[in-house]
Parts: C-alpha cells; sequence; structure tokens
C-alpha cells in the first residue's frame, strides 16, 4: 500500500509532521498514515490536518516503555512498505526511529532540517547538520522506507480543512518488553520561550556563579528580552531550565538582537542562531570564536562591562 | 561483576575545517582528530561503574588505521583492555554500518554485560549507533541517560525525556547511551598515560569479520554553512559602550 | 604498580626535546618525553623557516619524509615606511639543491613528525600532561613532577621552550625581564597554491622567505616576517616586550597594520587568517643563558636561551635541534661512566661549542644590544626608502647627484654622519 508514515510522541510535533508529511505525499502521489497509540479523540482533528489514515497501536500496559511497540511498527513497515517514514526528533523517537531503520536494514537521516523530493529520481533528498554544525549533508537512501527523524520545530503546523476525513485501522499484536518504565519524573514547565522572544541575553560558563545571572536578567529587561543560554549552564550546572540553551542539541532561535555574554562561542552553540538578526558578544578573550560570528563584540571582563551597558542603555531609555 | 564496554569513536577536530574561500566546501586538509567529546563521558562512566561494582571495563572503536592513535588517549581514561576494529575503508562510515561492524566484532570475540555509548558523535552526532548497535545483538537499551546503577542483574538508570525523566529498569546485558552531564571525565595524569601504553590493544580486521557492511545512505554533497556577520570588535570603557548603545538603538532593541 | 624510573625524562616535545628523545631511543635508553600539548606542536607558534643543517647530521636527508611546506628559494630583507619599501632580493642556486638550505614547515605538522620519530624508536611519549616541577634530592634532580604523580629518571632534559617554568623552577635562572624576551604573533593565511605561486612566481615546492624591518612594527624594536607555505602565508611580527608594555597599541593591532600595508596587503588578498597565535621569543641570546647542567638536569633549546634573533632573521630551530644532539652525546657519555653528576654532565658545554650552537651564540653575542638601537626600526628604514623614493620618482623637478642626495637624506633623518657610520660598524660587527 506504500505511502508516507508519520510518528511522534507529542501533539505539536504530530501536527507539524503531517503538514510536512501531506505536501510530500502529494508530491509522490500517495496516502500520509499516521501511526498513533493515544486513544483520546483527536483522531478527527488529525484527518482535519491532512492524515489519510491513523494506524492505531494496541495501547500500553502500566510500566511499559514506548520502545515496546519496535517490533510491531516493524513488523507492520515490512509488510505494508511505506515510501517514506518520517518520525518526531524526541528523545524517545530517536531511539524507537534507530532501532526501527535497524529492522527494516535502511537508512535513518538523523536531524532532518529540511528535505525535497526529486520528482526525476523519485527519491527523498534530505539535509542534516554534520561536523557540530560547521557543513550541511544532504543524503538520499538507497533502500525503503526512506527514514528521517525531525527535530521538533522544523515545520510548522498548517490549517486543518474542515470535513476532511479518513479512516482509522488498528494493528495488534502481543506487546513484550524486559524493559520496565519504574518511575516518571515530570518536569515543572517554566514559562520560558527564548523562541519567540525578540531580544535574547545569553550566558555562557563566563559566569562564576548562579546569583551572577542577575547581571544578564537585569540586561534582558532593560531591553525587554528573556535569558538564555549555553548548554553546560543547563546541563552541567542545571542553572537554568534545559528549553533555555541554544544550539545544535538545543534551540534554534531568530531574534532581532543575539547578546552573548561569557559564551566561547564553539560552532554547536552558534548554529542555533544562525538567524539572528544582530549578535553582539562580549568576552574577554578577544581570540574567542564567538566574535567570528557577532556583528558587534565588547573585549572586557563582563563583571564590567554588563552593569555599564545596563546603566547606559537604562539612561539612555530615560532620556 | 559487570563487564562494561565503552565505545569511543575517533573524529575530526571541527574547530579545524576550513571553508575554501570563494565557495561553500568544507577543506578537511588540515584537521586535528580526537575522541569524540561526549565518549569521554562515556569512558568515565565504565571506569566510575567499574571502580563502584568492581568487574571489567574494555574500550571499543571502529575506524581507519589512523585512528590507532586514539587508543592510547582512551586507555589513559579508564579501560584495561581496547579493541580496535580497523580498515583502510572505514573512512565515512554512517550509523548503520558502524552499529553493524561493532556488532560483529562484539558478538565474536567480546563478552559484555553492559556497553555504554556516548549520546552522540562529534562529526556525525547521529544518535543512532546505541540503539542500532543493542537492536543488532538483539539486548534492551536506553537512551539518554544521566544515571546508571546496577543493582543485581539489572541496570536501573534515568532517562532524560522532554517532560521530565524516566527511570528504567533494564535487565542485562543491555546497552546505554549517556548524556554529558552524567559525570564530569577525569583529566589522565602521567601515571594514566604511562599505563596506558602498556595495556593491550587487540586489532580486529574486516577479515576477521568476514563481512561485508554496505552503506544504505548515499550523500548527496556536504555545503559549508555560514554566518556573515561585521566582526566589529570594541574595547570596554565608555566609549566601547556608548558606540553599543548605539548598536542597539539602531537595531530598535531600545528607543 | 612499582615505582617507574626511565634512564630519562625530557620535558617538552619540541625540536630540542623530539631530537634527544631520538638519538637517545635509537640507543636503546628508556626514554620519556613529556609533552604539555594535546599532541606535540599543537600550539607551538614560530616563523615558518628552519634551517636544515642541524637536522641532515642526525637523520640524513630528512625531507624525504618530513612534512615540508616548501624549501627556501628566495630571500628577502624589505625595508618599510608607511608608503614606500625597499626590499633586497637574494638567490642561491645551492640553496635549490641538495642537502636544501633551508626550508619552511608548519610546526603542528612537523614536530609531531619528528617526536613520532622518537616514539618509533621506543621512547615513550606522554602528551597533554604539563610538567610542574622537578624532584630534587639534595642537590641532584631525580625525576619529574605533573600533578599527583612523581616519576623518576637517571637524568632530566628540560626542553620546555622560551618561557621556560622548569628552569627557573630547578633554580637554573631567574625570571627573564621584559627587555630580554620579544613577543611574536603571527596569523596564518590561507590562499590557494596556484595564487601564491603566481603571486611570489615561484614553483609548487619552492619558497619565499622575506622579513621586513621599519613601519611594520610602528617602529617599535622588531621585525615583520612573511614565509610562503604551499596553501598559506604566514605573516607575523616579533616585537620587542619592553616596547610593547610602554606602548599604547596591542600588539594584535601592529599586526592588522601590518596586513594593510601597501606592500603586504596584494600578497595576501583574499585570503582567509587559518589561525592566530603568540609566543615568547628569547631575545637577550647568549646574555640571558641559564645555567645550562647541575646535577642529573640538563637545559637545550629556548629553555637555554638558544636563539639568535638578528632582527633579519631569527634562528632557534637549529639550535633547538644541535642543542638537543649535544644533551644526547652528553648522557650517553655520561651513562658510560654512570656518572650524572654535575661534573659528569659538565662536558655538555664542550659538545655544544662543537656543533654550532654555542659558537653561532657567541659570535652574535652583541646581536641583541646592537638590535635595541632605536634608529634601526625608526630612522634607517626612512633613510633608505626616502633615499631610493628620490632616486626612483621623476617629476620633472630639477635632478641631483646621487651622494648630494644621501646625505641630504641623512641630514633630513637627523641621524648624523657619525651616528650612521657608528651604526654601520656595530652592526658590521655583532651580525
Ligand atoms: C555533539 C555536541 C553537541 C553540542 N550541543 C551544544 C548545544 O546545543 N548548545 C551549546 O551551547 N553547546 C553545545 N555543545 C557544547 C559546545 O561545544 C561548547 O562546549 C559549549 O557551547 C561551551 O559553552 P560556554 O561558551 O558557556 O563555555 P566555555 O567554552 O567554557 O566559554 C566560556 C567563555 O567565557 C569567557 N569568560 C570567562 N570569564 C569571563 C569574564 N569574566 N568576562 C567575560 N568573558 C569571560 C571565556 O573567555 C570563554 O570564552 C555541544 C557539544 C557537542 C560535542
Ligand atoms: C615569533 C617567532 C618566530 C620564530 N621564527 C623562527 C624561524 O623562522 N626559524 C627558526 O628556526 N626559529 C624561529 N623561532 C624560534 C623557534 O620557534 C624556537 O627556537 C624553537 O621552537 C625552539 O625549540 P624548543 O624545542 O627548544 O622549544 P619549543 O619549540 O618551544 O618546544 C617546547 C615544548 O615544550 C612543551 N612544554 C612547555 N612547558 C611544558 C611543561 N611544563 N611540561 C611539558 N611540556 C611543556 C611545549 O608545549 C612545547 O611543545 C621563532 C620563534 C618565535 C616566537
Ligand atoms: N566508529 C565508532 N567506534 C566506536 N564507537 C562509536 C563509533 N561511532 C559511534 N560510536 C559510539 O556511538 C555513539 C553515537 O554515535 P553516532 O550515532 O555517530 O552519533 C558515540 O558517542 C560512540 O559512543
Amino acid at each position: 500500500m506504500a505511502g508516507v508514515w508519520i510518528l511522534a510522541d507529542n501533539h505539536d510535533q504530530i501536527l507539524e509532521l503531517l503538514a510536512a508529511g501531506r505536501s510530500l505525499a502529494d508530491d509522490i502521489g500517495m496516502g500520509l498514515h499516521l501511526l498513533l497509540w493515544d486513544r483520546e479523540e483527536k483522531s478527527g482533528e488529525y484527518f482535519s490536518y491532512g492524515a489519510d489514515e491513523i494506524i492505531l497501536l494496541p495501547a500500553l500496559a502500566d510500566g511499559q516503555p514506548l520502545s515496546v511497540y519496535i517490533p510491531l511498527i516493524a513488523e507492520e513497515a515490512a509488510r505494508e512498505k511505506p515510501e517514506v517514514f518520517l518520525i518526531g526528533g524526541s528523545n524517545r523517537c530517536k531511539e524507537l526511529a534507530a532501532r526501527i531503520a535497524t529492522r527494516l536494514e535502511t537508512g535513518l537521516c538523523s536531524e532532518c532540517t529540511a528535505f525535497h523530493f526529486n520528482q526525476d529520481l523519485k527519491r527523498l533528498e534530505m539535509e542534516r547538520m554534520i561536523y557540530g554544525g560547521v557543513g550541511v549533508q544532504t543524503v538520499a537512501s538507497t533502500s525503503k522506507p526512506q527514514m528521517a527523524t525531525i527535530p521538533p520545530r522544523t515545520f510548522s503546523p498548517g490549517s486543518p480543512l474542515e470535513g476532511r476525513e479518513g479512516k482509522t485501522r488498528e494493528i495488534t499484536g502481543a506487546l513484550e518488553t524486559p524493559v520496565r518504565v519504574l518511575e516518571k519524573k515530570a518536569k515543572s514547565k517554566e514559562q520560558v520561550n527564548i523562541r519567540e522572544a525578540k531580544v535574547v541575553v545569553c550566558v555562557g560558563r563566563g559566569l562564576e556563579n548562579e546569583e551572577d545571572l542577575q547581571l544578564a536578567r537585569e540586561l534582558a529587561e532593560v531591553l525587554g528580552g528573556e535569558v538564555a543560554c549555553t548548554r553546560p549552564i543547563a546541563e552541567e550546572l542545571h542553572w537554568l531550565p534545559e528549553e533555555t540553551y541554544i544550539g545544535l542539541s538545543g534551540q534554534v532561535i531568530k531574534p532581532h538582537l543575539y547578546i552573548g555574554i561569557g559564551v566561547s562561542g564553539q560552532i554547536q552553540h552558534t548554529v542555533g542562531i544562525r538567524d539572528a538578526k544582530t549578535v553582539i558578544a562580549i568576552n574577554r578573550d578577544e581570540n574567542a570564536a564567538i566574535f567570528e560570528v557577532a556583528d558587534y563584540g565588547i573585549i572586557g571582563d563582563l563583571y564590567e562591562v554588563v552593569p555599564q551597558l545596563t546603566r547606559a542603555i537604562k539612561e539612555k531609555v530615560k532620556s | 561483576m559487570p563487564r562494561i564496554i565503552t565505545c569511543f569513536k575517533w573524529v575530526v577536530d571541527q574547530a579545524d575545517i576550513r571553508v575554501v574561500p570563494g565557495t561553500d566546501e568544507l577543506s578537511l586538509d588540515r584537521v586535528g582528530y580526537r575522541i569524540s567529546e561526549y565518549d569521554r563521558n562515556c569512558l568515565e562512566e565504565g571506569a566510575r561503574l567499574k571502580e563502584q561494582y568492581g568487574g571489567e571495563v574494555v574500550g571499543l572503536t571502529v575506524g581507519i588505521p589512523g585512528a590507532k592513535k586514539s587508543i592510547k588517549d582512551a586507555l589513559s581514561r579508564g579501560p584495561e583492555k581496547a579493541y580496535f576494529v580497523t580498515d583502510p575503508s572505514f573512512s565515512n562510515l554512517e550509523p548503520g554500518q558502524t552499529a553493524a561492524i561493532m556488532a560483529a566484532a562484539i558478538s565474536s570475540q567480546i563478552e559484555y554485560d553492559l556497553i555504554i555509548c556516548g549520546e552522540g558523535s562529534g562529526d556525525l552526532y547521529a544518535q543512532q549507533v546505541g540503539p542500532r548497535l543493542a537492536e543488532m545483538l538483539g539486548i534492551p537499551c536506553a537512551v539518554f541517560v544521566n544515571k546508571i546503577e546496577i543493582k543485581e542483574k539489572e541496570a536501573i538508570v534515568e532517562c532524560k525525556v522532554e517532560d521530565g525523566v524516566e527511570v528504567l529498569a533494564l535487565p542485562l546485558p543491555a546497552l546505554i547511551t549517556v548524556l554529558p552531564d552524567i559525570n564530569t571525565p577525569r583529566v589522565p595524569g602521567l601515571k594514566d598515560t604511562l599505563a596506558a601504553g602498556k595495556k593491550p590493544v587487540e586489532e580486529i580486521t574486516l577479515q576477521d569479520l568476514n563481512k561485508s557492511f554496505d552503506p544504505y545512505l548515499e550523500t548527496l554533497n556536504v555545503r559549508a554553512t555560514s554566518m556573515e556577520r561585521t566582526c566589529e570588535k570594541m574595547d570596554a570603557g565608555s566609549e566601547g559602550i556608548a558606540k553599543m548603545v548605539a548598536v542597539l538603538t539602531k537595531a530598535g532593541v531600545i528607543s | 604498580m612499582a615505582e617507574e624510573k626511565f634512564s630519562v625524562i625530557i620535558i617538552g616535545a619540541g625540536p630540542a626535546g623530539s631530537t634527544a628523545a631520538y638519538l637517545l631511543a635509537l640507543e636503546g635508553l628508556d626514554v620519556l618525553l613529556i609533552e604539555r600539548g594535546e599532541s606535540p606542536g599543537c600550539k607551538n607558534m614560530y616563523g615558518g623557516r628552519m634551517y636544515s643543517y642541524a637536522l641532515n647530521r642526525i637523520i640524513p636527508g630528512f625531507w624525504e619524509e618530513a612534512p615540508i611546506e616548501r624549501r627556501v628559494v628566495t630571500e628577502r630583507v624589505s625595508f618599510v615606511t608607511p608608503e614606500r619599501t625597499a626590499t633586497l632580493n637574494f638567490q642561491d642556486a645551492h640553496w635549490n639543491k641538495e642537502p636544501y638550505h633551508s626550508f619552511i614547515l608548519l610546526r603542528a605538522e612537523f614536530d609531531a613528525w619528528l617526536a613520532g620519530k622518537a616514539e618509533e624508536e621506543g621512547a615513550i611519549l606522554a602528551c597533554g600532561i604539563r610538567v610542574d616541577d622537578v624532584i630534587k634530592e639534595g642537590d641532584r634532580v631525580i625525576g619529574v613532577r605533573a600533578g599527583d604523580d612523581e616519576i623518576f629518571a637517571d637524568v632530566v632534559i628540560v626542553a620546555d621552550g622560551g618561557n621556560s617554568l622548569i628552569t627557573e623552577r630547578a633554580g637554573l635562572r631567574e625570571k627573564p625581564q621584559p627587555a630580554q624576551v620579544a613577543t611574536g604573533v603571527k596569523q596564518i593565511i590561507e590562499l590557494s597554491q596556484d595564487l601564491i605561486n603566481q603571486r611570489f612566481q615561484i614553483a609548487s615546492d619552492e619558497g619565499v622567505a622575506n622579513l621586513f624591518v621599519g613601519a611594520c612594527t610602528r617602529e617599535v624594536p622588531g621585525g615583520g616576517f612573511l614565509y610562503t607555505n604551499k596553501n598559506s602565508i604566514s605573516l607575523g611580527l616579533v616585537v620587542n616586550m619592553a616596547a610593547v608594555q610602554q606602548m599604547k597599541y596591542k600588539i594584535g593591532e601592529l599586526l592588522e597594520d601590518f596586513k594593510s600595508h601597501p606592500h603586504i596587503a596584494p600578497y595576501i588578498e583574499g585570503g582567509q587568517v587559518m589561525e592566530y597565535s603568540a609566543h615568547l621569543v628569547p631575545e637577550a641570546g647568549y646574555n640571558m643563558m641559564p645555567r645550562l647542567f647541575d646535577a642529573g638536569i640538563l637545559v637545550a633549546g629556548d629553555a637555554a636561551g638558544f636563539v639568535i634573533n638578528l632582527g633579519y632573521l631569527v634562528r632557534g630551530m637549529d639550535l633547538a635541534i644541535a642543542s638537543g644532539e649535544a644533551a644526547a652525546k652528553t648522557i650517553l657519555e655520561a651513562r658510560a661512566k654512570e656518572d650524572y653528576s654535575r661534573q659528569g654532565l659538565s662536558i655538555y658545554q664542550d659538545h655544544l661549542k662543537n656543533n654550532v650552537v654555542l659558537r653561532d651564540l657567541e659570535m652574535y653575542r652583541q646581536a641583541p644590544h646592537f638590535l635595541e638601537n632605536s634608529r634601526l626600526y625608526q630612522t634607517y628604514p626612512h633613510l633608505v626608502t626616502s633615499m631610493l623614493g628620490e632616486m626612483f620618482t621623476v617629476e620633472g623637478t630639477k635632478p641631483e647627484h646621487i651622494m648630494g642626495r644621501a646625505l641630504k637624506q641623512v641630514k633630513n633623518a637627523g641621524v648624523g654622519i657619525t651616528n650612521l657610520a657608528k651604526d654601520a660598524w656595530k652592526g658590521g660587527r655583532s651580525l
């Protein structure tokens, strides 16, 4: 029955993949199939967003991890032979994708940031970053399905089409895995949205203490912006939530203004600010890589520069 | 007492990659190589688990003959022995091939209870080799882990997921990919380096594996990404600050 | 593990250390070569050219296997003022024949290669390890300390380069004065091989060494250099530290100025900076040497102050290699007598004399003093260039005889004939 298959473990990404998958399915001239295990009444919505078919998986038993679906999905795909299989880039889904691809003996383009269907060669050409973001590699799969994982927010969700319908098909099979989920600790969702912010003040390891975040907060405040950070600040020091780190494995942002303070500017970080309109850097090392990707840089100690700058902006705003 | 395999990859130092002037091609002519950054966490976790639970730790890497240079460094970070699976054709392996080669090498001669991989490799960052390897070996796997405990014949791990943490119990043998915040890699000292030189290195060649490993992906091209910026530097001091305020005003973020 | 003991520990895998390690390992000694960098040469910086005689003595025909950029076939010295340049161009057909006179090479590759040679012969290379100090028993050095680790040896060679902390810690020298050291800054600017061949009129394996005096350092004591690599150009400045501390500009600014000089800019146009580095050069040569040996310890290369900086050329690599050789010979002899005392190692001095190092350093011992003369950087470049400027500029004004012009220039430059003569005499003697 071939077709374009999509799978994701959260609603927002399902919508994004439906949008991307729909236009791809039209290009190829095939149907769009959504794999789903969630039994809430969202099917109608997904049809209106472009799904032709929902393939409904059996419900998870208590303590079963998502990876329990791998054999079932792989078997179904081996039978149905989808042309393309796009999977959301959440942590759990990345594991699923790699293991399904292994079972299907096919390639997988991880963290695909763009693709297009080459009509002449009838193949999907997929782009992804390599060397930490120094390069973009375009790959095509020589085997089917042509698989990719898509990072969140790569595509915007489409708009629903009232009255659009599809059918649902349930697949069954035993769900067995030796792995048990012992506990799920939910994280309190903090309301920071650095992706929407016009101004982002980003702190790096140049900051000596957690309290010094205040310097960044004050600067962000006078500019009406948000505070973001580099990966080590969020993941090693845990000073700021994980949603606020920018880069290859974090957020990609497009603000009007990015100010990096005490950020060295390694490529894995700066790929996340490529589309910032203006980039400013404050670093005491005049050879720091961040200056090469900044429009304006101040060479100096952030503990002197940032308070001065904040004060100067305040005065300017007053006058 | 667990027998642990820690996997590390020898990758180009991306800071040495240049854009060929006037083009969007990358030049890898003068690049240095090193152990993939996050695989240091992987090696460290092996060493740490051994300190805690005993057992033994070996290192495993797949690469071209030149990757041999990584082995002493890796051995100075903990493993007692290294397995080096090598062939001149192993230069641009994709994750599917790498995992298949590792699976073949492991099945042919390495006993283990636990395999640890990094979150993702410094060059490809595909985050695939770990789960693919687990699938090929038919063992359970947990990814993006930032805490490992071993209890009897099980590993209890904390996986980072988008909405929090999932605690999983995996019966051994199993494979785990670890996040960089799971530990802080030690800096090997002189004695570690000297000891590393004396540890055994087992070379496994493509012939030994007696199999072929074909790619699934074709690379159509690699382009440089670039960021055109003004790159104007100023000194700290009132002049620089005043100039910056002017820049901010012009950018329309203050009025 | 039992206490580790080596015959020889060498601190620093630069040319001095690696040469010594190679020769000692070749003789079957247990050698430990310790390098602070992730790999030998990764942080090492120099101008760009090595005179080949010293290494050719140790590894004959080394250029067949060593990573070499180009061999120098053209030597240039340029006097520069902001607008003018006068260049002396020198070629010697012998330089283009074996044994080649000198090579342009990049340190990251060359140092790694040389250390690799030592490793091949059985020396143990430990990279990424910084030695903190030597360990002494009484007056005698018996090993080294790196972090928490102590490793012992019969004898230690200190080859940790120009900013040698180890010689200071071991009490072999005082911290050098700013006037005794210079700072070098350098950029490697990438250009295609064809473009370089074309711009410098050279074949692919031929290179140009160009040294500069005058406005390139905003008239501060020092000089500029340019070397053609295979597909890049090394461009840099060497400036006296004391002078840098006095002036208000940053040395990086000087380099940017230099790059935009009308003589330089066309050579590097379109090039992309691949690398920027800065490093100390011991300047005072013979006059700032530490004690070169003591019980259980020898000092080689830059750590021993074995650099000849003549303003128009910097020699260090060859002396480093030759001194590494002398250190190795000394140790082999001391070992035969099992005498690593101060007395036992004192033959080092003789070996150094016999193999060029001390001889040449002594010969140029006045050079650093001579080179401090500010007229060299301020007045003479003006003098030479404006003299030539007047000679060659034809604008329809009344011509004048060369001698008359020259005297006028000397007068305008405010040097005075006596000073000129004095400087010429001194220069002739010290260089
Ligand atoms: C596969 C992979 C993926 C990665 N993904 C990401 C990612 O998504 N996002 C990310 O951010 N990183 C990522 N990294 C890590 C990245 O490579 C860098 O290690 C990280 O970005 C460095 O963070 P930093 O700039 O805060 O710290 P550092 O590199 O330690 O830099 C600190 C800087 O502060 C300056 N400084 C110190 N004190 C002062 C002072 N008083 N005043 C002014 N300046 C000062 C220093 O000069 C230095 O430049 C990734 C790495 C890998 C291998
Ligand atoms: C700007 C500039 C231009 C120059 N141009 C030229 C030129 O064109 N031609 C020429 O022949 N010479 C030139 N020189 C001089 C030349 O670079 C040196 O003379 C030469 O490198 C000396 O070799 P070395 O082995 O003594 O020391 P180095 O090459 O400095 O090597 C010392 C090694 O020791 C390591 N080290 C230092 N401290 C420790 C420690 N505590 N523990 C472990 N390892 C340590 C260092 O990382 C380094 O690898 C120039 C120098 C400069 C700065
Ligand atoms: N060539 C290799 N040799 C050994 N381990 C590897 C190799 N490639 C990848 N790995 C391991 O797999 C992890 C993920 O790699 P990747 O899928 O390329 O992102 C790395 O962090 C390593 O632990």
